[in-house]
């Protein structure tokens, strides 16, 4: 079973002792916060300053600050752009840092772009929230960079990137880099241990009844596929989790949702039609020239049935984070308004038809 | 009653995007704030459809309940069958008519998470579902910041 059905007990305590705006959301706590944690890190450091402290506008699941970081310890001076995610009281995403971080580590010289991680804050208590520091990659987060400015041969170049980058995540040897200790193997076929954490999220964030998820669920129950492979899966791939400097991707970020899981979970991801403006370019690279370069690039079959079933997946899942959001935001945690996902049932249903 | 609920959503909306906004030079208050001013502006148009909408619902859900009753466990059937026979809350009693429709769904659930339902029954399920997922007044309004964010 994946290791964080449960809310993660820091954030658990993090929620239960703050609501929206209590956590001191200025420059100066995060500042301080910092500092205390690289102190602890690094005894020697001293004379620090801190340049650019801004709080990003993104970010749904985690707060995401940039800062730039000098200081002086025992082997000289050191500079560095940062990026600090700290736990919003209130999130999409009940994730655990400590782990994340722990995925950063383990991919830390894999050809995947992943950033550095540097320092840790798994309970809060530096950063007043459970954060994660590490460096700030350039480039610049466009979750519809596929059908933005760019002419079209250099959005299909970056959408083939996008796909290498995914066929190289799934390529990553997770049992020497150690991810099967830190993210638990699946004990059983991976489509229904996903299905059975997302189940769990359900169960705990609903607010009053769904038919017509409960509807899609009996559905993925009874035709949940088989896994071609074990493999690590990112858990929200999409433009809007990387950064694009020039025409290349320099970062792959937000790994909160990492777990060891079927490959196909991911590819369903972005071959999702309710989501097609983020991942295809209309005429040039739809599903079936995503699924080919896939194939291409990794040997996989990619079964037709199994990968219409992570697209109804995926549209069940995010209807399950939609529910999240509404959850937090009626306790008064979280920010942004979000209403029952009733968009995305009528594709569901469509998707299921198609697979039947 | 002047200014009515739609009025004054209005009227707020318009002060904060000409009064407020402009002061509001942190990137992720301008985008929250620009997130609650578009949901004020769905709820203008929402507000009015949303008791006409559970009334409708909830005829709608108990009959389809009545089609599956005979498809689901007995004790489903009886409480499906003492929920049926429930009077229609007052039209104009928002509560009761949420509480109502929330019964009645949770019926629902509980009948369409039987995976032995009858193709008819599917269809008529699934007719039902979309026909509410269409009428449905509250509409999701999209709080993702509208351009790219630098990241260094």
């Amino acid at each position: 079973m994946r290791s964080d059905v449960q809310m993660p007990a820091a954030l658990v305590a993090h929620q239960a002792a703050t609501s929206a705006g209590d956590i001191a959301a200025s420059a100066e706590g995060v500042v301080a916060g910092l500092e205390a944690l690289i102190m602890d890190a690094i005894p020697s450091a001293h004379d620090f300053a801190f340049a650019g402290v801004e709080r990003a506008a993104g970010g749904l699941s985690r707060e995401n600050w940039s800062l730039d970081a000098t200081w002086v310890d025992a082997t000289g001076a050191q500079s560095r752009h940062l990026m600090l995610m700290r736990d919003a009281a209130g999130t999409l995403l009940a994730t655990d840092r400590k782990r994340e971080f722990a995925v950063l580590k383990a991919l830390e010289g894999a050809s995947v772009q992943a950033p550095k991680a540097h320092w840790l804050d798994y309970d809060g208590s530096r950063l007043g929230g459970p954060s994660l520091v590490m460096d700030r990659m350039p480039g610049t987060c466009d979750y519809l960079v596929l059908n933005g400015d760019r002419p079209l041969e250099a959005r299909l170049n970056l959408a083939r990137a996008f796909i290498d980058l995914m066929a190289r995540i799934h390529a990553v040897d997770w049992r020497d880099r150690g991810l099967g200790a830190v993210l638990a193997v699946p004990t059983g076929v991976p489509s229904l241990v996903e299905l059975a954490h997302w189940e769990a999220e359900y169960r705990r964030v609903r607010l009053e009844p769904h038919p017509e998820l409960d509807y899609v669920l009996a559905w993925m129950r009874l035709g949940a596929p088989a896994a071609e492979a074990v493999v690590l899966v990112h858990g929200d791939f999409k433009p809007g989790n990387a950064l694009v400097a020039g025409e290349h991707i320099s970062a792959k970020l937000d790994w909160e949702t990492a777990h060891l899981g079927d490959p196909l979970e991911d590819l369903g991801w972005v071959t999702n039609p309710v989501r097609k403006r983020e991942h295809q370019i209309a005429g040039a690279w739809e599903r079936e020239q995503i699924v080919a370069a896939y194939r291409m690039l990794t040997g996989h079959q990619v079964n037709e049935a199994a990968l219409r079933w992570w697209n109804v997946f995926s549209c069940w899942k995010l209807a399950i984070i939609n529910l999240t959001a509404v959850s937090e935001f009626v306790a008064g945690r979280y920010d942004r308004v979000f209403q029952t996902p009733s968009w995305l049932y009528r594709p569901m249903f469509q998707l299921m038809e198609h697979a039947a | 009653m002047r200014p009515t609920v739609e009025e004054q959503l209005l009227g707020t909306c318009r002060i904060l995007e000409k009064i407020v906004s402009p002061c509001v030079v942190d990137p992720y208050a301008r985008t929250i704030l620009q997130g609650l001013i578009g949901n004020l502006r769905m709820l203008t148009s929402a507000l009015p459809a949303v008791a006409g909408f559970l009334r409708s619902d909830n005829l709608a859900t108990a009959a389809l309940l009545g089609q599956l009753q005979a498809d689901v466990t007995p004790a489903l059937a009886a409480s499906i069958a003492q929920a049926r026979v429930q009077p229609e809350p007052d039209a104009a009693d928002m509560t009761a008519l949420d509480q109502r429709n929330a019964a009645l769904r949770e019926l629902l659930s509980q009948a369409l998470s039987d995976t032995d339902l009858t193709p008819a029954m599917r269809t008529a399920a699934l007719t039902h579902m979309r026909a509410r997922a269409s009428a449905a007044p509250m509409r999701y309004v999209s709080t993702t910041s509208p351009s790219p964010k630098k990241a260094s």
